[in-house]
């Protein structure tokens, strides 16, 4: 998505010092948004993030952005030597912001290859006024103006090559004929056609013009070159066209890394794999500053790569990132998942059962491959997870826009934004992260004054958490506003027909408030700008669904409302304990066993209305029998003959009955598909060793459903 | 069985519109539009799924790929039958779902003129159940066929929204 | 105006003298050493360079040190600041080191290769070399 930073590049330096300056900006800015102005730091990072921004963007010439910075830089420069009384301060905030997204969408097209053209006029107009202002402020409460704060046109300038990612690397190989004629000058010759439309190229052999038996090397293996060049394949044919005795020819696109290394054998590379939009700090300080001399052309021969006079980077270990296709890390994790799979169908294979065999080795070799298999596991799935600390910081700004255009003052609250998730997951649930927020700030929170007629604090509270538990990510949005109203909802979805006849009293409180998620539902009469469409929700439900994931609503009417989005982890490997009850096979997750008990019928304890319990050193626990929860046929029956296994979840015990156990070994959780709807106590399933499904058990549900009893 | 019929599939797939896929459920003969069928299978193994509704047999897993199957005798409310080795599972697949069908018997793919489907009539002896999922008739050979119209045999009001996400009495209990 | 050229790569060469033929005189080196012999030549001549190319990989001696050399003489001969010469790196080397490097040692412009002409003219507008 446009977020290959390769961040030697100047443009690339640049666009991405830039980006964090305005990040900082935002951040500051946002800080301090409910003060009554800027304090004396903030006011100093504020020009400082200015000037800097003025300073690269005139080297680099992209004028606008210059002008725009230059007029913000003049105004903190006020602020900061004249510390003015009574400045604006919401206006100044709006027209902070105001730079900083002019700015940013200059810099978005600059890195799509677009010209920055944007018009900075009217901005900057605006804020001289509001400068003219501040000064003559200024000068009324008797102070003298400092100094102008005079601008310095830079003296040197950077201009960007332009076509960059336009840059093409292929390999061609030519072969000629076994009976072909002096092939060195006919390979010249396609040589010397090409040279016309490519950039920079080499070959091998490439003593073609000097040395007559080179034409025997290429008849042998065929003439390669490693071609840079901005044409397509086809141009790249057409333009060397056909010489005699030409049989075959075959062009294939390479990397620019591919390219670089030609034709030479180089050493084992150190390269760090490492997914670009990480942010890490630029390595400058490692770099070695280039020296006069280091690029005087040592050797120019014909076809190879110019060979400079300073050391090959090659030979030293770097740490490079490579940008990889996400579609190449998607079918990678598929993979791992099959893999795991695979072992489990390997090592627990029923041809090895064959009593009286002797697997010492076997095991041994058994142990290395899950060792290596594990390992491999945690690098890719670390590839992919990234915080969410970006993805709520962008919450920030929201609220702040629309509670402000609202005259609602609200507070946002951030609960574990360090919380990885798969990258997937983040680009499905941005933007109904964004809805839920947005309409929790219009129709969640109410306006000061409803708020202190309830009796609440005149500032309204939203709270984003995420947390990772049992294999999902939990993402709420919380606020303390005034909730859902039962009646209401239910008289609209009547209305609107979306649930035919039924009374409400059908339905559970939960239900109805799953009535906000119908497509076509609203119980806004007004549609505001922000939400009340009725177009929102359902599209919110669908993003969380397109990941595996589902929306819970909870709410108390006058108190607030709850949106709960839980999403499973894309590939969820988890260490689980393989069990039979009859002819279903069941698998817990090995932290949740506490441990396993045999029991005798007298620890069994059964209440009136059918509740068991059992007694397990003098303490009580709620005792389950998974044949008759899920109607399981052909299962024991006497809790003697199974086994009992104590399971733990937050504190919380519980008994299960089982026939047997069957392995420990480590699974990879896949979701029941949607098209089934939610079994409490289950949380997935998966495939085992002979191909079979077994159904993960959800402690969580299951205690609750206990509970519920 | 399945495998030759599988190839008349891949061979007509240039010119799919008005083929259906026909199978027999109890006496009656249904058929499918092609281009929902993904592939036919054997009856398998099938995990049975707890608490769920009566139609949905449970999970099979297809190379790796865990679907769920639906028995469509059930769905029509008509008493479940004996699974034997002729018994079939036609994999559809309805925008994104993909649920497996099983089925008495595959009978065979007929082309059907969209002028030759007729509307089904108000009263018919199709029980009232199943014609929710019949969108029109058609009279091959003198038999008449019901075609079914899978979008709404995957998404029915059972299985609406209103169930999908969350079951709320079960959801209050996981809070 | 006048204009002096050091490039090492025939097709290059051929494009930028055709380009900037179009502003003023343009002369044509190979390499390092022979673009501050030039240079030289031509401040002893009192028919100065306004504007030097330089490009930076090149036989003998390299950009950075025909820059150096050429920013020494001048230091030695009392011309400072804006009456140098102007000069502006040419490469396809855009690696953020080189660029500041290359500041550093008093290059007027550095243009990486592909050399955006738009951007180029411009340049040549703000440097007052040409109207």
């Amino acid at each position: 998505m446009g977020e290959d930073f390769n961040t030697d590049s100047m443009l690339d330096m640049f666009l991405y010092e830039s980006e964090q300056l305005l990040e900082n900006l935002q951040n500051v800015v946002l800080e301090r948004k409910d003060e009554d102005c800027f304090d004396e730091t903030s006011i100093n990072e504020i020009f400082r993030v200015m000037h800097t921004i003025k300073g690269s963007s005139g080297i680099m010439m992209y004028e606008n952005i210059t002008k725009i910075a230059h007029k913000l830089e003049d105004v903190f420069y006020y602020l900061r030597e004249s510390h003015p009384e009574n400045v604006p301060h919401l206006e100044l905030v709006d027209h902070v912001l105001e730079v900083s997204d002019f700015i940013t969408a200059e810099l978005d097209k600059i890195k799509e290859g677009d010209t920055p053209d944007g018009d900075e006029s009217s901005i900057v107009a605006d804020i001289d006024k509001f400068l003219t202002n501040l000064k003559s402020g200024i000068t009324q409460q008797g102070e003298e103006l400092p100094p102008e704060n005079t601008y310095v046109a830079p003296s040197q300038f950077y201009v960007a090559p332009t076509g960059n990612e336009s840059n093409k690397y292929y390999k061609m190989s030519v072969y000629w004929r076994s009976d072909t004629q002096m092939c060195n000058i006919r390979a010249y010759t396609a040589v010397y056609s090409l040279k016309e439309v490519v950039e920079d190229m080499q070959y091998i052999p490439d003593d073609i013009i000097s040395n007559e038996s080179s034409g025997d090397v290429i008849l042998k293996d065929g003439f390669h070159m490693l071609i840079k060049c901005q044409c397509s394949k086809d141009e790249l044919l057409s333009t060397m066209g056909e010489t005699s005795g030409m049989e075959r020819v075959e062009v294939n696109e390479c990397t620019q890394q591919e390219f670089e290394m030609g034709f030479h054998d180089h050493g084992p590379e150190q390269i760090v794999i490492e997914l670009e939009d990480k942010e890490k700090e630029p390595e400058k300080k490692e770099k070695k500053e280039p020296a006069p001399g280091d690029y005087v052309i040592k050797s120019k021969e014909a076809g190879k790569g110019k060979k400079l006079a300073k050391n090959q980077p090659k030979q030293q270990p770097k740490q490079t990132y490579i940008s990889v296709s996400v579609e190449k890390l998607d079918s990678l994790m598929d993979m791992i998942g099959e893999l795991v799979i695979s072992e489990a169908v390997v090592l627990q294979n029923p041809d090895l059962k064959v009593p009286g065999l002797d697997l010492t080795n076997f095991q041994k070799a058994a142990g290395q491959l899950a060792k290596i298999t594990t390992e491999l596991q945690d690098v890719i799935m670390s590839m992919r997870m990234m915080p969410l600390t970006n993805t709520f910081q962008k919450m920030n700004r929201i609220v702040f826009d629309v509670s402000r255009k609202l005259g609602k003052d609200i507070e946002l609250e951030v609960i574990g934004e360090n919380t990885e998730v798969d990258k997937n997951i983040i680009e499905h649930i941005s933007d109904p992260l964004m809805h839920l927020v947005r309409n929790s700030v219009d129709h969640g929170i109410e306006s000061k004054e409803e708020r202190i007629a309830a009796g609440k604090s005149p500032k309204g509270k939203i709270t984003l958490e995420a947390k990772n538990e049992g294999g999902k990510v939990y993402i709420i949005v919380r606020d303390d506003g005034k909730g859902l109203n039962k009646q209401a909802l239910y008289d609209k979805a009547l209305k609107n027909g979306l649930i035919g006849n039924r009374s409400i009293t059908d339905f559970s409180e939960k239900e109805i408030y799953q009535f906000i998620t119908f497509a076509g539902f609203s119980t806004k009469e007004q549609v505001t700008e922000y939400s009340g469409r009725g177009v929102g929700m359902d599209v919110v439900v669908k993003n969380i669904q397109a990941v595996g994931g589902n929306l819970e609503i909870d709410s108390v009417e006058g108190a607030g409302s709850e949106m709960i989005m839980k999403i499973p982890l894309t590939l969820a490997i988890i260490n689980g304990i393989v069990m039979q009850v009859g002819k279903s096979t069941f698998v817990i997750e090995t932290n949740a066993v506490k441990e396993f008990v045999r029991i005798r019928k007298d620890m069994i304890v059964k209440e009136p209305d059918g509740e068991e319990y059992i007694m397990l050193r003098g303490e009580c626990f709620p005792f389950i029998r998974l044949n008759r929860r899920y109607h399981l046929e052909e299962s024991l029956t006497e809790g003697e003959d199974g086994i009992v296994v104590v399971l733990e979840h937050e504190n919380k015990y519980i008994c299960v009955f089982i026939d047997k156990l069957i392995a420990e070994q480590e699974i990879v959780v896949k979701p029941i598909p949607p098209y089934i709807k939610k079994v409490q106590g289950l949380s997935g399933c998966t495939q085992l060793g002979d191909g079979s499904i077994a159904l993960i058990l959800d402690i969580a549900g299951l205690i609750a459903g206990e509970e519920r009893k | 069985m399945a495998d030759e019929l599988l190839e008349e599939l891949e061979g007509e797939e240039d010119t799919q519109k008005g083929k259906f896929m026909t199978f027999q459920i109890g006496e009656e003969c249904y058929g499918l539009a092609i281009n929902y069928v993904q592939e036919i299978i054997g009856i398998q193994p099938i995990t049975p799924v707890p608490e769920v509704e009566d139609y949905i047999k449970g999970l099979i897993n297809i190379r790796g790929k865990i679907i769920p199957v639906v028995d469509v005798r059930i769905r029509f409310k008509q008493p479940s039958f004996e699974y034997t080795d002729r018994t079939c599972i036609i994999v559809i697949a309805v925008k994104s779902t993909v649920v497996g069908l099983v089925v008495d018997r595959i009978a065979g793919v007929i082309t059907v003129d969209e002028k030759e489907i007729i509307l089904p009539p108000s009263l018919s002896q199709s029980t009232s159940a199943n014609r929710k999922y019949v969108f029109g008739l058609a009279r091959i050979e003198g038999e008449v066929k019901l075609l079914l119209d899978p979008e709404r045999l995957i998404q029915d009001e059972d299985v609406s929204a209103l169930d999908g996400a969350v079951s709320g009495k079960d959801a209050l209990a996981e809070v | 105006m006048k204009i002096l050229l050091a490039e090492d790569d025939f097709a290059s060469r051929k494009f930028m003298s055709n380009y900037l033929g179009k502003y003023g005189d343009c002369d044509i080196t190979v390499d390092g050493e022979e673009a501050v012999d030039a240079f030289l030549m031509a401040l002893e001549d009192d028919e100065p360079y306004d504007l030097i190319c330089l490009d930076v990989m090149m036989p003998v001696l390299d950009g950075y040190q025909a820059l150096k050399a050429i920013r020494d003489i001048e230091r030695e001969r009392g011309i400072q600041g804006n009456d140098g010469v102007k000069i502006i790196m040419t490469t396809a080397l855009n690696e953020e080191r080189n660029v500041k490097k290359a500041f550093e040692m008093g290059c007027t412009v550095y243009a990486g290769k592909p050399i955006d002409l738009e951007k180029f003219e411009m340049i040549l507008k703000k440097l007052n070399l040409i109207n």
